[in-house]
């Protein structure tokens, strides 16, 4: 007998509008050799000038959650682009950093006034000329997927993670909290805000939790609701993607029993003549 | 030093100035010396609360402009010699303060005090950033329902982006018989979703709207109630104590649940 395909089918809905190809908007962190890059997120058009309160709170977010993974007294190199910044917000960026033992040492800037301000701030710069693109940089191009990130925290509401790669999560997403990754999501924990895996497109994406319990859940351009009422007994599940939309399965064998098959644009079941 | 704590909770009515008043009376009454400030500009109650609302002569704004000094804007209470209440401005805006100000006023309690509470607004904008800059610890107020309790989840994670790691949660007005039959959040499943270690539970109870209305903070009434134990019981908690929790289900243990339990396990 083959095991019940579904162990709970999964409202789908037709076509949503997720954010697949958005820029990152988020600050990220990254290693270098020795050092470590922060990298601001782009001004863009349509968001001219992402709150500074705002910008400066996923800043110190983002630090926490990765404390430890560096050994004090590294120096930081600031990446940002075509941001405006002035002394005060220089001071602040410091600030956040000498908090958790780094030192920013070095600011790269396309922005004329941006490179000035951290001169004065006595921080050493590079200008890079701003370079005419005939096509504008996207990076959503780029194929390749960064690192995992690895969380250990609860994601509270209020609080999105975008990743371009997997994310893994040791603790809860809560309701009103979001993760969104260009690979999978893995929760090791109960998930209970919205997931969406494999957000630049890939179908390939799945999400899994110890406890699925998710406001909503999204692979590539498919949007699901779990069910209305909660499962009698909760056990690891795993989400994929079907033909037919999002389904959800035990995600005890699901690496043994299904396999991805393009042709069929979702995951399938694995073939097997059972003894 | 001052223990500085911000009484806060995202959504608004939950609690949080009834909580305020009433946990500032009881640590009062316990012999140490609190200032209870009122950050939430524009839309002052703690005031009323306490009381006090008569004796208001100058605001946290007058001291900012310099028009007096913060001794002269602290109101004394009337009933505990330990408790000074520094009122907000009623015809203000919470813009007319900044978070740096802020921290200027409590810079000049400090020391003073063996408590300082900050009464936060409802929100997570400029009136809630300027109450939890100075604070360096938290007391959040939740009521088992969803609205509160995702709001109370936002605001944690605010908290925690702010590095005010001391945070406590306070659920208020539980109705122990609506969790019985399963219509009301229990404060476990709150728990499990916000992760924060309880300080206490205060069940619902219509004596303090009465107290509320009357300026009079229940803990102070003289016939003992059940939520001013359990205000008593969270402030020595704060102070360090073991304490174990009030059993609100036991008052609602009547003879058919009991009956219930014993055949049914339930």
């Amino acid at each position: 007998m083959s095991s019940h395909s579904t162990s709970s089918p999964l409202t789908s809905q037709s076509e949503p509008k997720p954010s697949v190809g958005k820029p990152y908007s988020q600050v990220h962190l990254k290693r270098a050799g020795k050092k470590l890059l922060l990298i601001l997120p782009p001004t863009t058009p349509k968001e001219p000038d992402k709150h500074w309160v705002e910008l400066l709170q996923d800043l110190k977010y983002c630090l926490i959650h990765h404390k430890g993974t560096w050994t004090p007294g590294t120096n930081v190199h600031l990446m940002v682009d075509n941001r405006l910044l002035d002394g005060r917000q220089f001071h602040n960026i410091s600030e956040a950093l000498e908090a958790v033992d780094l030192k920013l040492t070095r600011v790269l800037t396309s922005r004329r006034q941006t490179a000035v301000a951290a001169a004065t701030a006595g921080y050493s710069v590079e200008q890079e000329t701003p370079k005419r693109e005939l096509f504008t940089s996207d990076s959503s191009n780029s194929p390749a997927l960064s690192e995992p990130l690895y969380l250990k925290t609860t994601v509270r509401s209020g609080i999105t993670i975008r990743h371009p790669g997997t994310v893994i999560i040791q603790g809860d997403v809560n309701p009103g909290g979001d993760v969104i990754a260009d690979g999978d999501i893995i929760i090791w924990g109960c998930l209970r805000g919205i997931a969406h895996a494999g957000a630049k497109g890939n179908p390939e994406c799945c999400i899994m939790a110890l406890r699925m319990q998710p406001t909503q859940l999204r692979i590539a351009e498919a949007v699901a609701r779990a069910p209305s009422e909660n499962p009698d007994i909760f056990e690891p599940e795993v989400a994929y993607l079907t033909a037919e939309g999002i389904r959800l399965k035990s995600a005890l064998n699901f690496s043994k029993t299904h396999v991805f098959t393009p042709k069929a644009k979702g995951w399938t079941e694995r073939a097997t003549t059972k003894p | 030093m001052s223990r500085i704590v911000v009484i806060t909770s995202g959504k608004g009515g939950v609690g949080k100035t009834t909580i305020t008043a009433n946990l500032g009376s009881a640590i009062a009454r316990l012999g140490f010396k609190i200032a209870l400030i009122d950050a939430d500009f524009g839309l002052r109650n703690l005031d009323l609360l306490l009381g006090l609302e008569q004796r208001v002569v100058y605001t946290a704004i007058d001291v900012l402009a310099g028009e007096c000094t913060i001794e002269k804007a602290l109101v004394k209470d009337k009933r505990q010699p330990n408790l000074v209440l520094l009122p907000a401005a009623q015809n203000r805006t919470k813009e007319a303060i900044s978070p740096p100000e802020m921290q200027q006023l409590v810079a000049q309690l400090d020391k003073q005090f063996d408590y300082i509470f900050i009464d936060s607004p409802a929100g997570i904008e400029m009136g809630f950033r300027n109450a939890i800059t100075p604070a360096q610890e938290a007391i959040i107020v939740t009521t088992p329902e969803m609205a509160a309790v995702r709001d109370a989840d936002r605001v944690v994670g605010l908290l925690e982006s702010e590095d005010i790691k001391k945070i406590h949660l306070i659920v208020n007005r539980v109705r122990p018989e609506m969790i019985q039959l399963n219509q009301m959040i229990s404060v476990e499943d709150i728990l499990d979703l916000l992760v924060v270690p309880l300080i206490g539970i205060v069940p619902d109870d219509e004596r303090i709207i009465v107290s509320t209305n009357r300026g009079e903070p229940l803990v102070l009434d003289e016939i003992p109630s059940l939520p001013a134990i359990a205000f008593n019981n969270i402030a020595r908690r704060l102070e360090g104590q073991e304490i174990p929790f009030l059993d609100l289900m036991a008052a609602h243990d009547n003879l058919i649940t009991r009956i219930r339990r014993r055949f049914f396990g339930n």
